[in-house]
């Protein structure tokens, strides 16, 4: 898998060329418009990681390019203007995807994974780690093909996890990304520590070779080693 | 005080020491006119007398209509050296026809005859009250005074407002000007150069606030997108060490605490964003949002999370509460102002949701009043609480001024509560 990471500054780009190397994709960058227009060009991609506001000219411009070029390359749009209508115009000139800055590298990873699954032609978006299949769009999940009945929240949280498999998960940003906004300011965990009780439970009665391990007491990681908790 | 009414009082007391010294010197001038005039016809009538006296002829009557008197008295030479020739002199004096005193000019005139006798003429004519006279002066000065002021003042007043329109309408428009906003500045019709160089002068005045308004709402806006990438740097890079290094405990706890700081500021800047996008108008589409329905949706979250402080919430909602607005605008004013109740409740405290007409009211337990006056201030905080903005009644705030919203906090019955009015719909 070859991704493109078009972004100008370099201390961004190094750590997310470190990151992306470590999941074993093929990684090249480019830092201006001309440098990125002539790599699109010349090139195909699997994925190109965008970003709007490039020395030289617009991400968006290259999206035209790209485009107009009759190119497939998915493009995920990473972006410091978190504004609807960059959203909405990037989207509507043929990008996969809008990331807005600052993001988590795991929901980077799981925007590249998602995007490439739908590339490979697939309407496959379903989630796989261990025995465990997740279906976000019918909300289902299976462990072995038998269906593991999940609540709502259950369900979100094992989604979170799944496109985070081997992460270490910050119990806070779960929190807010399974409550969202309403826990930023929450000052006790139970609620948390509640949902991923039950759901530990849920996934060791249907047989899940992967497990939501604690890390230290303030996170978790969701793997499939051998059992035992870091601590 | 209001200028025209200062300007009236000013002219009130300016005119009255004027029309107090313009009446003393019309009757000293008055006074002495009638003297003049009255010493011209004693010394006539003293002239006459002595002529007649020396002449030897017939004295005039001394009752001749005229109340006129006079006396002759023969005096010695001494008391002739020792006196004027002639004096005038005002006093009272016994008129014999009209049986009373009166005041009266009084000339006396020292003469001597062939026979170098003396003699002392002493002429006297009945005159004015200096008293009457003096009160019917004081009726006129204050009759006048009264007159003079109505129409100075009515006159003062018409040309005033005739003349200061330019000026009210400057007024009128200052008041209807809300900076940020945007004006095209005040109307400039008048002819008057001072009220063209005063307009001329507001709308610079209000083009450079605009301006620099504009200017600090860009600096905002721009300073939190550059912002975004060395936020996700320090994140992405925080997370690698996480993931990659396998720190021992103590590490991964100072990462961990790293990385929420991380997200506070992340949240901070994004809440600033959202702030300056509300502020610069950028939520164009509304549609009818049911609050009723978002809040009995977002409320059971809030109990989730909040469900280890024990609080009661009782919602008192009708079927639907629809409003007007862009939908995450709606979103963010509720939720805000949800979790400010959530957030500042003591442990075991209550929360109201109320709507009467069309207010909403929020309350919650609370030990002491917020600063009415400060409370939507962006980084206004009662109570400094660990991983809260600052900023949550700050964007309340600025959706209410957004819409127009009336908002209204109270501190009542160790409760703070805050209340929203949408206009009739």
């Amino acid at each position: 898998m070859k991704i493109l990471i078009v972004e100008d500054e370099p201390s961004l780009r190094e750590i997310m060329v470190r990151e992306l190397e470590q999941e074993h994709y093929v990684v090249e960058t480019a830092s201006t418009f001309d440098e990125a227009d002539s790599k699109i060009a010349g090139y195909t991609y699997d994925c190109i990681l965008l970003d709007i506001m490039l020395p030289g000219g617009s991400g968006l411009k290259l999206l035209e390019n790209l485009k107009g070029a009759g190119k497939r390359d998915s493009v995920i749009i990473i972006s410091a203007r978190n504004s609807i209508e960059d959203k909405v115009l990037g989207l509507e000139l043929g990008a996969d995807d809008y990331l807005p800055k600052p993001f988590h590298t795991a929901e980077l990873l799981a925007r590249i994974r998602s995007v490439l699954r739908r590339g490979r032609g697939g309407a496959d978006t379903k989630l796989r780690f261990g025995n465990l299949t997740l279906d976000p769009d019918a909300r289902r999940v299976e462990a072995d093909g038998r269906e593991i009945p999940l609540l709502k929240k259950e369900f979100d949280i094992l989604m979170y996890f799944m496109q985070r498999p081997n992460h270490m998960v910050d119990k806070v940003a779960l929190a807010e990304a399974v409550w969202g906004d309403h826990a930023d300011q929450a000052d006790n965990f139970h609620f948390v520590y509640a949902q991923i009780k039950n759901l530990r439970q849920k996934l060791a009665e249907a047989g899940s070779s992967a497990s939501i391990r604690s890390v230290y007491g303030f996170g978790y990681r969701f793997t499939d080693d051998a059992p035992a908790d870091e601590e | 005080m209001k200028l025209i009414y200062r300007i009236a009082l000013r002219l009130s007391l300016v005119l009255l020491p004027l029309m107090a010294l313009w009446a003393g010197l019309f009757y000293y001038a008055i006074v002495d006119e009638i003297n003049d005039e009255s010493d011209d016809a004693l010394e006539d009538y003293s002239e006459l007398i002595i002529t007649r006296m020396l002449a030897g002829r017939e004295l005039p009557n001394l009752n001749s209509g005229s109340n006129n008197s006079y006396s002759i008295v023969p005096v010695d030479e001494a008391y002739a050296r020792t006196h004027p020739n002639i004096d005038y002199y005002d006093a009272d004096v016994y008129i014999h026809e009209k049986e009373e005193t009166e005041p009266a000019r009084i000339m006396t005139t020292i003469f001597r005859d062939a026979d170098d006798m003396y003699y002392e003429l002493r002429v006297a004519m009945p005159t004015f009250e200096r008293e009457d006279l003096l009160r019917a002066l004081a009726f006129w000065v204050v009759t006048l005074y009264l007159m003079l002021l109505v129409c100075v003042l009515g006159v003062t007043l018409w040309i005033f407002n005739r003349s200061m329109r330019p000026l009210y309408a400057l007024l009128r428009w200052f008041d209807g000007y809300v900076p940020g906003r945007g004006s095209d500045g005040p109307s400039t019709d008048s002819t008057i150069p001072e009220f063209r160089q005063l307009n001329d002068a507001a709308a610079g005045a209000v083009r450079r606030s605009e301006a620099s308004i504009e200017q600090q709402k860009q600096f905002i806006g721009n300073a939190s997108h550059e912002l975004q990438t060395p936020l996700a740097i320090l994140g992405n890079r925080l997370e690698w060490i996480l993931d990659n290094t396998s720190p021992d405990r103590r590490q991964a706890e100072e990462m961990f605490k790293m990385k929420r700081t991380l997200s506070h500021l992340v949240r901070l800047n994004k809440t600033l964003l959202l702030l300056s996008k509300i502020d610069n108008g950028q939520f164009p589409e509304s549609s009818d949002v049911d609050l009723a329905a978002l809040l009995r949706e977002q409320v059971p979250t809030y109990d989730e999370i909040y469900e280890w402080r024990h609080l009661t919430v009782s919602m008192a909602l009708p079927e639907s509460f629809t409003v007007r607005m862009n939908d995450s605008l709606a979103s963010t004013l509720v939720t805000n102002l949800l979790k400010n109740a959530y957030v500042h409740s003591p442990e075991g405290g209550t929360i109201e949701i109320s709507a009467e007409g069309r207010t909403m009211t929020f309350s919650n337990d609370g030990s002491a009043p917020l600063d009415a006056e400060r409370i939507f201030e962006r980084f206004y905080q009662g109570d400094r609480k660990e991983g809260s903005t600052g900023l949550g009644l700050a964007l309340v705030g600025a959706v209410c001024r957004y819409y127009g919203l009336k908002i209204d906090y109270r501190f009542e019955g160790s409760r703070h509560s805050f209340s929203i009015s949408w206009p009739e719909a």
